[in-house]
This record gives structure tokens, sequence and C-alpha cells, in this order.
């Protein structure tokens, strides 16, 4: 994971990383998912593995050949395609989410940043069921583009073995 | 007070009685009653492939040990000590000589023999007080091996499971044997629906129907070719001993000597995979995909195993990838299940074909699978719904493909390859013949 010390909060570079962050839910949180796209780099890499429950000691406690995301370019572009069809009926009523970023440190990794965020996300769907919550780490690089700041690659370590949300509808 | 008869009754003449779907009387029917003594699935030989290999998986809220012991042999054991009845296991995965107790320290082999006790002379006297010989965590009551495929049952006087499965294992090798090697599992991935578990069962038995509509996206976005419904009302649906499926129609294959081949190219398996396909599967196996041109897609084997077989566009070069998925529907109570979805893929394939396939799964199926999702909306909203009073004056109509005399509408496939019965077009034959399973186990004695 990540070595040497996180920027000070007053660091240029940290506080342009955490805007980047809160801007990027804000999209999320508005189904702004043409939007969000513009944010990711050409070459993304964003995965979720899947958590497993293991004994301390076992070195292990996600699934290195398995994820709940395992995407490039062309499958989030396909799944953002998909949620602007009239079909995508697990979205229609949309949900209502609410990402709360928190706990974020940034990192100089060599030309890019390092950022790790503690990600909530919130999640209501219709009048009757119970909402969700998703805990999650993140851990992304950001890069310096002449557009500003462009997500290049995002890791989600989620806080459950066992996820109590319907689907991955969303992104987290 | 709930009349088990006159639900049964229904649901053989195709009518559903909608509280099936989220009623606790009728769960604890299936859980005494059903899932006490069929064959379940629990891990795949793949997921534990060396000595002292273990996963922990559930059958309702028995948990079991799936464990390869020191000797190569897997065991399936309750997950229970045998003083306290402490969970000897709290892990869910993982590889282990020993299991030991955390509350008094009584440890087990990994074939669950007990290996010992503390203070067994001061405690106990010795073996006076309490013999150690033949002392072993409770072992599944029956377990079997298909394939790999793990299965358990309740009932220690189970049929063998190869006479369970019977006529489906044809197209369990499908699935799962691919080559002689076999298949390898990865994950489960895993996640709680507010659904009720016969819903996926059912779904993927035999409801060719609801593809062209509930995933009209994926074809919107050109992911998939296929599900349109002038396409998928071509593919036949089969019912065959324990399970059911349905099948997609391809293409005419040019010449008759490449015809599987062909086959398989045009779903997406590279050339260097087909010769141990076609080694792998029988004169029929081979006849189903290459002369009738019908290609597996969804199945399940009663009671809740189910399997998926699709070929998507993983590339906007359109390179087409097809990926196997088995996925279980572990109930959790009346109006909860959880969902267990690997993706298999056959062990001996190239690792860029692993790649692809993989990448096809997680864009199709899995949590967060593109036609997982829109399935999955559904069977919360009908599970919801069937917990209301309404639902208790309501017969849900799975009689499609059937005469107002319960007459099949047209005669069963006459050419069809495989064995069973198998009708071209819409149908819920699939669905009739897993409720008619559900129905025999919910009509016959708790053991």
């Amino acid at each position: 994971m990540t070595v040497g010390r996180p920027l000070p909060y007053g660091d240029p570079a940290h506080l342009a990383a955490h805007q980047f962050l809160v801007e990027e839910a804000a999209l999320l949180d508005a189904a702004d998912y043409a939007g969000w796209l513009g944010l990711l780099c050409e070459d993304i890499s964003y995965v979720m593995p899947v958590r497993v429950t293991t004994a301390r000691g076992a070195d292990f406690d996600s699934l290195a050949d398995m994820g709940h995301f395992d995407e490039d370019m062309y499958a989030l572009r396909k799944r953002v395609q998909r949620l602007a069809t009239d079909h995508a009926w697990t979205e229609d009523p949309p949900s209502r989410t609410r990402h709360f970023v928190t706990n974020v440190r940034t990192f100089r990794d060599e030309g890019d940043l390092r950022v790790e965020s503690a990600l909530l996300l919130f999640r209501s769907r219709g009048d009757t069921r119970e909402a969700s919550l998703i805990s999650a780490g993140r851990t992304d690089l950001l890069r310096a583009t002449p557009d500003g700041l462009r997500l290049a690659g995002r890791t989600i370590i989620v806080d459950e073995s066992v996820l109590r949300t319907q689907n991955l509808a969303v992104f987290l | 007070m709930l009349d088990l008869a006159s639900v049964l009754g229904d649901v053989r003449r195709g009518m559903i009685p909608a509280h099936v779907y989220a009623d606790p009387e009728i769960f604890a029917a299936e859980r005494d009653r059903l899932f006490a003594r069929s064959w379940v699935f629990v891990a795949h030989e793949s997921e534990i492939p060396d000595p002292g290999d273990y996963v922990v998986r559930r059958v309702l809220a028995d948990s079991f040990i799936v464990a390869r012991d020191e000797t190569g042999v897997v065991r399936v054991m309750f997950n229970m000590c045998l003083h306290r009845g402490m969970q000897v296991c709290r892990a869910e995965m993982g590889n282990a000589s020993h299991f030991r107790c955390p509350y008094h320290a009584w440890t087990y082999r990994n074939d669950g023999r007990l290996a010992g006790l503390p203070f067994h002379e001061e405690a106990y006297g010795g073996e006076d007080g309490f013999a150690r010989a033949g002392q072993a965590l409770l072992p599944a009551p029956s377990m079997g091996t298909h394939n790999g495929l793990i299965f358990i049952s309740g009932d220690s006087d189970a049929p063998a499971l190869s006479d369970y499965l019977g006529d489906f294992a044809f197209y369990l090798d499908f699935y799962t044997r691919q080559s002689p090697a076999g298949v390898e599992l990865r994950g489960p991935q895993r996640w709680r629906i507010k659904a009720n578990w016969k819903i996926g069962a059912e779904n993927f038995a035999g409801d060719s129907y609801h593809t062209p509509h509930t995933h009209a996206s994926v074809v919107d976005i050109g992911l998939f070719r296929e599900p349109k419904a002038s396409k998928r009302k071509e593919g036949a649906l089969y019912q065959a001993g324990p399970g059911a499926g349905t099948t997609y129609k391809l293409p005419p294959a040019g010449n008759e000597h490449s015809a599987l081949a062909d086959q398989l190219r045009y779903v997406g398996y590279p050339d260097a995979m087909i010769p141990a396909m076609t080694e792998a599967w029988s004169d029929r196996q081979r006849a189903l995909v290459a002369e009738s041109g019908f290609m597996p897609s969804a199945a399940t084997l009663f009671p809740n195993l189910s399997f998926v077989h699709n070929w998507p566009q993983v590339d906007a070069d359109g390179t087409v990838a097809p990926f196997v998925s088995l996925r279980q529907w572990q109930p959790v109570s009346e109006r909860e299940t959880e969902v267990l979805s690997w993706f298999a893929v056959d062990a001996a394939a190239p690792e860029d074909f692993k790649r692809r396939s993989y990448k096809a799964y997680l864009m199709c199926f899995g949590i967060s699978g593109m036609f997982e999702q829109d399935d999955v909306e559904n069977w919360v909203s009908i599970t919801d719904m069937a917990a209301g009073s309404m639902a208790r004056r309501l017969t849900l109509n799975s009689r499609m493909g059937l005469t107002s005399d319960g007459k099949p509408l047209k005669p069963p496939l006459a050419t069809f390859a495989g064995p069973g019965v198998a009708y071209q077009g819409f149908g819920e034959y699939g669905q009739r013949h897993w409720l008619a399973m559900w129905s025999d186990c919910l009509a016959g004695d708790a053991p």
C-alpha cells in the first residue's frame, strides 16, 4: 500500500486532490455519469476486490482473482451507456445516493498523487425498502493532465464480505 | 393457517399462490422437508486444491467446513464443537492442519477427527471418562461429487448423487467439463438480496420470456447480441432429471464437419480450446451444439444451484467472449437470500481467454453484472408484494405453453439431441418442472 508520509493538509496538491474527490462525489450523487466519465483517464483501472473473512495471520483478506468490479474504460462506458437507456430498470426510479468522502490522505507517488480516502455510500430506493450502506476504503491514483487532475486508478476495499445491497448499479 | 395441500394443488396446475414467495410457514416447510434432505451444492474441488485448504459454507443455518484433508480426501464437517457447540472455524477460507475450538481448545484434524483436548486425564479421568477414539466433528450425512462439484444431503439414506443428477448430468458438462481438465471456480461474490430464494431458481430453470424485456438495456448498448425476442424464442427449453434450462439457437453452421468448431467460435471460444472441448463431450453432447445449434445458456439444478453461459462483447473492437457462472440461491429467510456467484472457467484454457471470460462475467453477472442488476430488481419487488394480504388472493399464472386442459400447446422437439424433454419457443416448462419437484418435497414428511 502507501509508503511515505502524507502531504500536510495545507499542501496545494492535497487540497487539489481532496477537492477532486468531493467534486467527483457531487457528480455521482447528481447521477451525472457522463460528467463522471470525463474525470477518468482512458487507461483507468477500477477495481473492487471481493473481501473475505480469514484467520488473523492468513496474509490475505481479499481475493486476488475475483472482484465485484474489475473495469477498464470500455466496461465503465458500457455501464454508463446502460444507465442512460430507457431499460435500466434497477435504477428507474433511481436510487438516492450520498457519497460521503472523508479521511483523505495524499501522497506523492512519482509524478502522480496517491490518495487514500474513506467512503460511506448511502443508498435509498423506493419507499418501503431499507436503505443500504456500503463502507469502503479507496486508494486512488490521480494524474495531472492539461485539463486538471484525472483518475487513473481506483482500488476499492469494501468493509463487508457479504454486501447488503441488492446490486452495484452504482459507482463507489 | 397454511393449507399446504391446497397450495401444492394450485402449484401443480401451474397457478402459484403469490404468498409462497414471502410466507414464513412455507419457508419452515422448505427447511424441514426440502433442504433437510435434498442434495445441495456446497463447493467445488478447485476451491480447495491443496491438503489443508478449506472453505466454510452454509446450508440454511447449518455451517459446514469443506476441507481437503492431509491425504487429499474432501471432507464436509458440521462446524460445531462436540463439547459446547462453538464454531471451530470462524474464517470462510484458508489452509489449516487442525481446527481448534476457541472455547476450551478441543482440537480437530482437518479430516474431522478429534486430535486432543486439554487436561484429558485431570478433567475426565482419561479414556474412562471420555473416550477420544472415534470422536469427530459430525460429517455431512451424505456427500457426493460430480465434475468436482461437492454436494451434501441431510438425508443419510439419500440416493447416490449420480442417480439424483440423472439426465441433468448431460447438461452439467457444458458448464463444468469443457475439457478433461475440468473447471476452476473463482469467488464467490456474496451479497444479500431481499428476495425469496425460489424466484431466481425458477428464473434460471426456463425463463427465456423475460430476457428480451428485462435485459433490453444490454441489447441497447450492444453488449450482448442474442437476447432480442426474435432470437430468444428460437431457443430450446429442456427439462431433464432434477434440472431444466434454456438454450440459444445459433445461426446455422456452414459445414457439417466443422459445425461444432464453428458454433464454439461463434460464441468466442478460441481455436486452442476447441479440440479439448470436442474430446470432453460425447457424441450426443457435440450434436446438441453442432447439429441442433442449441447452445446452453441458463439452467437450474434443483433446488438452488443455477448456471449461466453467455457470450457478450468485451471490448470496443467487438471481441466476443463466453463465460460460465455458477450461482447459489442460499435462503436466509422467506424474504431474504444470500447470492453466491462464482466465475467458472476451463482450468486448461489459455490465460488470455481466462482474462476475457472473467471480464465478460463481471460485466454481465454477479453483484455488478448488467444482467443481474435488473433481475434482482424484479425479484426484490415480487417478494415485497408477496408479503401482503392481497397476495393471498392472487394466484400467479405459470401455465405458459399449456392449453386450458393442461396439454402442451405444441409437441416437444422430436430431434433434440439431449436427454429429457425439450420445447422450442417460449413456455414455462422448466419453471413448472422445478415447481413439481418443490411440490413433491413439500408434500413429503419431514425426515
